[in-house]
């Protein structure tokens, strides 16, 4: 979170992507450092082990998120 | 009535408010920055996001960069180069 | 989507005191209570513990650990991550208090926060990472026997008060100060029990070598404090040699697993020799430097073993240094260096014990600093942010 609210504050749209097992610690942390507006693009958890085919899946469903984030400033 | 002091172990906060940045109205022609911060498969989502998103948009360009070390915020010249060469930015993993 | 996560404490959550801008300006009591209140079940209520009941603190004993601080109540000390609490004299003193400190031990505590926040220890990373690791605290000097530290039998263990409330402290402020709680900012997934207290003192009495901060450039009468983002102690069991390298060759062993995370992250681990297995080694001449260098050169792991032979693919892993070499064959060191060794002699004078503690990898460097400002021999003189030359 902290990398992207240093490049939302040089004016960069960030979309940051967080597995859902770190919803809460996102929001936390935005807050500790700030920028309660900073959204991020929550996909399921976990990334690490999955198949190439799972990432797949995680890539549809950050996508229409990360469009959101920089044109809306939210994700839903 | 009697009473008792209590005390605050966690000590102020002192954040000043920060703002996100202004949005972008279209992406279409946009520089793409993609900050990977080199956890596992954060590279395979971001090459697939970046493949995926640039056929649906006239990018202008695409730009990947990677952290040094996955634990520690980015250095501030990093942050600045990302800045500098790109319009909107997508960063992965935090998981 | 995802697993369900397990009820937390929303007010924990709202409490962070971000709404909070303003320095509490001198010893201010948060709220006054009715007396008679069960302030321990108070703080309890309040999510100020971590598990084990608080000493309430008293005006007296804040007033007592903040003048051996050295007073100025409002001085900020550290902001602490990943909340960035301010972290004054006032706040470490009331920790201090709720741990079963002794005013004594301020210097101690103090020195060690602010090792802590030093850039090159990342606490962000540590105090919210899914590994277990949690900051090992080793101190050196005089100030082990001023305030009564036990550097002797039992030493990781239980039973003083010294080494398990200036443990203690430091632990409270990371969570109360620093927000680490967890399931809300710390990940870590299984914890270890050196997230209660881990703090011990280096046996410089006992041990035929050089203590480590002398090792390391102080002087013997400076007393220092050691930070080490750490995994639980191993134990090295060794009863048949009596040399050195029988000794280390089990130390070595110890270090060469897979899956302790300096094999796959690189970065610090220590070693903590027992008292006896010490006096051998010394018997054969050895010194730390031979002892570090020798852990070093024969430990390792197989490249092929650190990822399942193959199984799952080819792996690369820029965690490690790119001078290792990524074939089957080739021996891929714990750490990439004999000085990422950190070596202590440490426990009771019986028993062939010693042990290794793996670190958490390149992402936090440990941090020696001196005790009331001490610095190694040759370093410029600096007080309060101005050095003279």
């Amino acid at each position: 979170m902290h990398d992207a609210v240093m490049l939302e504050s040089r004016g960069r749209p960030t979309a940051v992507i967080i597995t859902s097992e770190f919803a809460l610690e996102a929001e936390a942390q935005r807050d500790a450092l700030g920028m309660a507006g900073l959204n991020a693009v929550v996909i399921a958890h976990p990334l690490s082990s999955l198949t190439d085919a799972e990432i797949g899946q995680r890539i549809e469903q950050a996508l229409p998120q990360i469009e959101r984030v920089w044109l809306v400033g939210r994700t839903a | 009535m009697k009473t008792m002091p209590v005390y605050d172990p966690r000590g102020v906060v002192e954040a000043a408010p920060l703002v996100i940045s202004p949005r972008v109205k279209q992406l279409d022609g946009l520089r793409v920055g993609l900050l990977d911060n080199t956890k596992w498969n954060a590279n395979k989502l971001l090459r697939g996001l970046r493949d995926r998103l640039a056929a649906m948009h006239a990018f202008g360009t695409t730009n990947y960069y990677r952290k040094e070390s996955f634990a520690a915020a980015a250095a501030p010249a990093l942050l600045d180069r990302i800045a500098a060469e790109n319009d909107i930015v997508v960063t992965a993993i935090g998981d | 989507m995802g697993p369900a996560r397990p009820p937390l404490t929303r007010a924990r959550i709202l409490n962070m005191g971000k709404t909070d801008i303003l320095h509490a300006p001198s010893p201010t009591p948060a709220t006054q209570v009715p007396e008679g209140t069960d302030l321990i079940e108070w703080y309890y209520e309040r999510g100020c513990s971590d598990g084990l009941p608080v000493v309430p603190p008293t005006p007296a004993k804040i007033a007592a650990a903040v003048a051996a601080l050295g007073g100025e109540s409002g001085l900020l000390v550290a902001r602490v991550p990943p909340r960035w609490g301010s972290l004054t004299h006032e706040v470490l003193a009331i920790n201090m208090v709720m741990a079963g400190c002794q005013p004594e031990y301020a210097p101690v505590v103090e020195a060690a926060m602010l090792a802590l926040c030093e850039a090159p220890f990342n606490l962000n990373g540590v105090q919210a990472t899914t590994h277990m690791a949690s900051p090992l605290l080793v101190v050196n000097g005089p100030v082990r026997r001023a305030i009564g530290m036990n550097a002797g039998c039992n030493v990781f263990g239980s039973g003083n008060r010294a080494n398990a409330t200036i443990g203690r402290a430091l632990r409270l402020i990371l969570l109360n100060v620093g927000g680490g709680w967890p399931g809300v900012l710390d990940k870590s997934t299984l914890g270890h029990p050196g997230k209660y207290t881990y703090c011990i003192a280096e046996n410089e009495e006992v041990s035929p070598f050089a203590p480590y901060h002398v090792e390391h450039g102080y002087r013997p009468e400076d007393s220092t404090v050691f930070l080490l983002a750490a995994e639980p102690p191993h134990s090295v069991t060794n009863h048949f040699a009596n040399d050195a390298e029988g000794v280390l060759d089990s130390v070595c062993s110890a270090m060469s697993t897979i899956c302790n995370n300096n094999a796959v992250s690189a970065g610090h681990c220590a070693v903590v020799l027992g008292p006896e297995h010490a006096a051998t080694i010394a018997k054969s001449g050895w010194k730390r430097h031979d002892i570090r260098h020798y852990l070093w050169a024969h430990s390792g792991n197989r490249w092929d073993d650190l990822y399942g032979r193959g199984r799952y693919g080819k792996v690369y892993n820029r965690n490690l240094p790119v001078w290792y070499k990524r074939e089957p064959d080739a021996r891929t060191p714990i750490v990439p260096s004999p000085d990422n060794i950190h070596l202590f002699v440490a426990g009771g004078e019986a028993g062939r014990f010693s042990a290794f503690i793996p670190g958490w990898g390149h992402m936090s460097s440990p941090v020696l600093r001196g005790v009331g400002g001490a610095r190694p021999a040759g370093a410029p003189e600096c007080a309060d942010g101005t050095c003279a030359v």
